[in-house]
C-alpha cells in the first residue's frame, strides 16, 4: 500500500512540498539570517533584494518595523506547522472516535451523533471559529482548540458511512462468533480497514488548519501579537503593497504552496489507497 | 436457412501489444424457433459468445478472426449504425440481473413507450398491455405507472422477456436468465419463454451454468471449456451419452435429485486462466481430464464434423468414467441434542413511528438436531431460512420462542451466553468474499478462534498447519491473502474457520450457491469426509434441493417464515406432504438419464 502510493506523482511532489514546509520550520533558528524580532528602524519598507533600493542583507525585504520578512516568513512556518499538524491530529482524535462509535453500536447513539454533527455543520465554520476565539482568547493553543472543536464534524461525517459499511460485513461477524471483544473486533477488523481514509482526510485537514490560522490570525484573533504567524504578517504587509510588495507576496505564496501540498498529497493518497479507485488500475 | 451463424470465430483480449486468445474458433449454427445451450463453468467464455453478438464486448476485446453472420449478414464488418438499428429490434436481449437492467427512476410503462418508439411504432399502450399480457403478468394495465422496485426479480424478469419479444426478434440471446431467481420463478419463466419461441418463432441463444436446465431447455447444445467448444450436439444426445471427458465430468459432479446417493466426482484443480491457457500446446482439458495420454498434450483435439462431435482423442473411453466408490457411512447414529428450539419468532419493526408496521421473518419455528446430525433448511429467497440460521447463531435476537443450546438456554443473549455460543456454535457465511477480511492472511484467519482467547503464536501455527491439511489446502495457502484465492480456496478458509475449534453445531449459510459445479463437488465431498473425521451436527440453509438431498439426513422446509414440512430428506423428497414442498420439488429441472 505504501509503495503503490509512493508511485503516485501527487503523493511525491505534496510530500516534498510538506517535507520542505517542515523542514524550514524546523531549521528556522539556523536558516533566518536575522532575528526576526529584531527590528531595524532605519531601514523599515525595504523592498527586496533584486528590486531598485534593495538591501542584500534583506533577502525579500523589510517590514514597517525593520524585521526581515525572510527570516519572519520561516518562523512564520512553525506556527503554521504546529497548528496544522496538532490540529489535524486533534480533529481526527475526536471525530474517528465517535464516527467509529457511532457505525459500529449503532442505534439511537449513532442517532445522537449524527444530530450532533448536523447541527454543528449548520454554522458557518469561519464564524464559528471567530465565535469560539473570541470566547477562548488569543494564543497557539486556543487556535488550535478552535480548530478541533470546528472541523471534528468533517472526520465523522465521512468516516462513519465507512465503518457502517465496512462493520456490515460478513467478516465482523464472523469476528464476534469466534469470540473477539467489541474492543478486538473494532481495533482488529474494522480501524485497518478505515485507515487509508483516515490518512486522507487527515492530509486534507491539515491545508485546511493551516488557512484556518492564517484567517485568525489576520483578523487579530488568532495567536497572542508576539507570536509570529503568516496571516498576521498579510495583515502588516497589506498597507505597503505598493513600496515592499514582497510583505504581502511571500506569506500568501508560502500559504499557498503549503496547503496547494498538503492538498496534492492528500489528494494523491486518496487515489491510490481507495480501493474503488484502483480497482480498476491492477 | 440459419439465423446465427458463427465459422471459426475468435476473440482476443489486447493487453500490452500481446494478443491473449479468450475464444478459439468457435464454430455455431442456430436456425429459427430452435434453442442452442451453450453451457460451462464461469471463464469458459460462455459469454462472451453472447456479448459478442451484442456488441458489448468489454474494453480490450475484439473480434481477431473468423465471421460472425446474423441471418445472412456479417455482423462483425457490418457498420455500427447498421448493427445498433438491429438490436432491440431483430436481435434481443435478456439479461441475467432483471432489476438492475430496469431504469429505476422510469415506470414501465415509458420504459416500454422507449423501446416501441425507437422500435418505430405507435399504439404503444394497447401493444404495451399485450405484451405484458402475454408473459402472465397480473393487471397489465396498472402495471404500466409501477416503478421496477414495487416488482419483484420474477416480474422483472418477465418485464424484460415482454421487452425482448414485443418488437418479434428473430434471435434473443438469454445470458443466465434466471440465475438470480428462485426455482420456482424459474420454471415458470422457462414455460414463458418457449411459449413466447413457438408464437414467433424466434429462434434463442440461451446461456447457462445449469446442465440441468439446459437439458430441459435446448434442442442443441454447445458445452465449452477454456474458450473453445469442447462437444457440440443434439441436447439428448449430448446429455445422453456425453462424448467429450469434460461433459461426462460436469454430469457426475451434479448430485442426482432422483435414484442412490452416489458420491460426486470432483475434478481436481480448476480452469486454467486467460495467461495460463497460452502456455498449453495440448488439449486444454488434458491437465485435469481423468483419461490425460500422451497425445492429448502434444496437439489439441479437432472438434470433428458430425452431427454430435467431440473434441477429444479418447471420445471412445468416456463412458468409462465412473463416479468414485462411495466409501464414507452415510448415515451415522445421532446422539445427544445439541439444539432444541421451540415455537421461534423474529418480528422485524417496519414503517414509521406514526405508522408502524411488523413483519414476521420467522415465526413459530421448532426444530431439535442430535450430535452428528447434517439437517437442511431448503426454502426460496424471503422464506426466513436465513434469518433463522442468524436467530441460532445469536446475529439476531428472537422476539419469540426459546432456544437451548447444549444444555443451555440461550435466547436472552446476554454476555454469559455468547460465551457459551462461542463455544458451541459456529456460522459458516455465504460469501467468501465479505466474509474474509481482506488485509488478513489466511492462517489468521482461520485460527481467529484462538487469538480471541490469545493462544501462543506457535499452538495459532499448529493448528493452521493441521486445517490446511484438513481442507486439502498447500500448506503455503497459510501466508497468503484471500484475495490470492480462488472461490473455492475462500469457501474452504471460510469453512476451517468455523471448524478451528471444533464446536458440536454448525450453521452454513449458502455456502456452495454461486460456485461452479466441479467447486461445489469438491466441497460438497469434503463436507462428508469432515463429518466422517471430525464430530459436528450441521444446519444446511440452502436453496438446492439436489445438493441438500446429497449432503443432509433430514431436511426443513420453509415458507413465508413458517416450517411447513419436515422429516428424513429421502422420505420428504419421494413422497412430499405440503403443497408447498410438492411446488418446490416439481420446479426443479429433471435429472438427465445416465449412461
Amino acid at each position: 500500500m505504501i509503495r503503490r502510493s509512493l508511485r503516485s506523482g501527487r503523493v511525491i511532489a505534496g510530500g516534498l512540498i510538506v517535507l520542505a514546509v517542515l523542514a524550514c520550520a524546523l531549521a528556522a533558528p539556523w536558516l533566518a539570517p536575522h532575528d526576526p524580532d529584531e527590528q531595524n528602524l532605519l531601514t523599515t519598507l525595504l523592498p527586496a533584494s533584486w528590486q531598485a533600493g534593495g538591501d542584500p542583507a534583506y533577502w525579500l525585504g523589510t517590514d514597517s518595523l525593520g524585521r526581515d520578512v525572510l527570516s519572519r516568513l520561516l518562523f512564520g512556518a512553525r506556527v503554521a506547522m504546529s497548528v496544522a499538524l496538532i490540529a489535524a491530529f486533534g480533529a481526527m482524535i475526536v471525530g474517528a472516535a465517535l464516527a467509529y462509535l457511532a457505525g459500529y453500536v449503532g442505534g439511537w447513539l449513532d442517532w445522537l451523533v449524527g444530530r450532533a454533527v448536523d447541527v454543528w455543520m449548520s454554522f458557518p465554520p469561519v464564524i464559528l471559529s471567530l465565535i469560539l476565539m473570541t470566547g477562548l482568547g488569543t494564543g497557539l493553543r486556543n487556535v488550535i482548540l478552535a480548530i478541533v472543536l470546528v472541523d471534528w464534524t468533517r472526520f465523522c461525517r465521512v468516516l462513519r458511512s465507512e465503518v457502517i459499511v465496512v462493520a456490515r460485513r460478513d467478516y465482523v461477524a464472523a469476528a464476534r462468533l469466534v469470540g473477539f471483544s467489541h474492543w478486538r473486533t473494532v481495533s482488529r477488523e474494522i480501524v485497518p480497514a478505515t485507515i487509508p481514509l483516515v490518512v486522507t482526510l487527515l492530509t486534507l485537514e491539515m491545508g485546511i488548519a493551516v488557512v484556518v490560522e492564517a484567517i485568525l490570525s489576520f483578523v487579530g484573533l488568532g495567536v497572542r501579537s508576539d507570536q509570529i504567524a503568516w496571516g498576521q504578517m498579510i495583515a502588516d504587509g497589506r498597507d505597503a503593497i505598493y513600496q515592499a510588495p514582497w510583505n504581502l507576496l511571500a506569506p500568501v505564496l508560502a500559504i499557498f504552496f503549503t496547503v496547494a501540498g498538503f492538498n496534492l498529497l492528500g489528494d494523491g493518497l486518496r487515489r491510490s489507497l481507495d480501493v474503488r479507485m484502483t480497482e480498476g488500475r491492477e | 436457412m440459419t439465423v446465427l451463424r458463427a465459422e471459426a470465430l475468435s476473440v482476443a483480449l489486447r493487453q500490452g501489444g500481446a494478443e491473449i486468445p479468450v475464444l478459439n474458433r468457435i464454430d455455431l449454427a442456430l436456425a429459427p424457433g430452435r434453442v442452442l445451450g451453450l453451457v460451462g463453468e464461469s471463464g469458459a467464455g460462455k459469454s462472451m459468445i453472447g456479448r459478442t453478438v451484442a456488441q458489448l464486448l468489454p474494453p480490450h476485446f475484439a473480434v481477431s478472426g473468423g465471421k460472425l453472420e446474423f441471418a445472412g449478414r456479417d455482423l462483425v464488418s457490418m457498420p455500427p449504425r447498421a448493427r445498433r438499428a438491429l438490436l432491440g429490434r431483430e436481435i434481443a436481449f435478456i439479461p441475467q440481473e432483471p432489476l438492475t437492467a430496469l431504469n429505476p427512476v422510469r415506470t414501465i410503462g415509458s420504459q416500454f413507450a422507449e423501446h416501441f418508439a425507437r422500435l418505430g411504432e405507435g399504439d404503444h399502450r394497447a401493444r404495451t398491455v399485450a405484451a405484458l399480457e402475454a408473459v402472465h403478468l397480473p393487471d397489465p394495465a396498472g402495471l404500466l405507472a409501477r416503478y421496477p422496485h414495487q416488482l419483484s426479480g420474477g416480474m422483472c424478469q418477465r418485464v424484460l422477456i415482454a421487452m425482448a419479444f414485443a418488437s418479434r426478434p428473430k434471435l434473443v440471446v438469454a445470458d443466465e436468465p434466471t440465475t438470480a431467481l428462485d426455482v420456482t420463478i424459474q420454471a415458470r419463466i422457462m414455460e414463458l419463454m418457449q411459449e413466447m419461441r413457438a408464437r414467433d418463432g424466434t429462434a434463442v441463444l440461451f446461456i447457462t451454468h445449469d446442465l440441468r436446465l439446459a437439458a430441459q431447455v435446448c434442442d442443441d447444445i454447445a458445452v465449452l471449456y477454456a474458450g473453445s467448444v469442447v462437444e457440440q450436439g443434439p441436447a439428448a444426445a449430448v446429455l445422453g451419452g456425453p462424448r467429450h471427458p469434460y461433459t461426462r465430468c460436469l454430469q457426475l459432479a451434479i448430485p442426482a435429485m432422483t435414484g442412490p446417493r452416489r458420491a460426486l466426482l470432483a475434478l481436481p484443480e480448476q480452469m486454467p486462466g486467460l495467461r495460463a491457457m497460452t502456455t498449453l500446446r495440448g488439449c486444454r482439458f488434458a491437465p485435469r481430464c481423468p483419461l490425460a495420454a500422451e497425445q492429448c498434450r502434444a496437439a489439441p483435439p479437432p472438434l470433428g464434423t458430425e452431427d454430435h462431435r467431440a473434441a477429444c482423442f479418447r471420445a471412445e473411453l468416456t463412458p468409462t468414467i465412473a463416479p468414485p466408490e462411495e466409501t464414507l457411512a452415510t448415515h451415522i447414529q445421532p446422539g445427544n441434542p445439541v439444539l432444541d428450539v421451540a415455537g421461534l419468532g423474529k418480528r422485524f419493526r417496519t414503517g414509521s413511528l406514526f405508522r408502524p408496521g411488523h413483519m414476521d421473518a420467522v415465526s413459530e419455528a421448532s426444530l431439535a438436531i442430535a450430535s452428528g446430525e447434517f439437517v437442511a433448511v431448503v426454502g426460496e429467497s424471503g422464506s426466513g431460512k436465513s434469518t433463522l440460521g442468524r436467530l441460532l447463531v445469536g446475529l439476531e435476537r428472537p422476539t419469540a420462542g426459546r432456544i437451548l443450546l447444549a444444555g443451555r438456554d440461550v435466547t436472552a443473549g446476554t454476555e454469559a451466553d455468547r460465551r457459551h455460543r462461542v463455544r458451541n456454535v459456529q456460522m459458516v457465511f455465504q460469501d467468501p468474499q465479505s466474509a474474509l477480511n481482506p488485509r488478513r492472511r489466511v492462517a489468521a484467519i482461520m485460527t481467529q478462534a484462538m487469538e480471541a482467547v490469545g493462544a501462543p503464536a506457535a499452538e495459532r501455527a499448529r493448528r493452521a498447519a493441521e486445517l490446511l491439511a484438513e481442507m486439502g489446502l498447500a500448506p503455503e495457502t497459510g501466508a497468503r491473502s484471500p484475495a490470492q484465492l480462488s472461490g473455492g480456496q475462500r469457501q474452504r478458509v471460510n469453512i476451517a474457520r468455523a471448524l478451528c475449534t471444533v464446536p458440536p453445531l454448525l450453521v452454513a449459510d449458502e455456502i456452495v450457491s454461486g460456485l461452479d459445479v466441479s467447486v461445489q463437488a469438491q466441497l460438497l465431498n469434503l463436507l462428508r469426509r469432515l463429518r466422517a473425521e471430525l464430530d459436528f451436527a450441521l444446519l444446511f440453509i440452502s436453496h438446492d434441493l439436489a445438493v441438500v438431498r446429497h449432503v443432509c439426513d433430514r431436511v426443513l422446509v420453509m415458507h413465508r417464515g413458517r416450517i411447513v414440512e419436515h422429516g428424513p430428506t429421502e422420505q420428504v423428497f419421494a413422497a412430499p406432504r405440503h403443497e408447498y414442498t410438492r411446488t418446490l420439488l416439481d420446479s426443479m429441472p429433471k435429472d438427465f438419464p445416465m449412461a
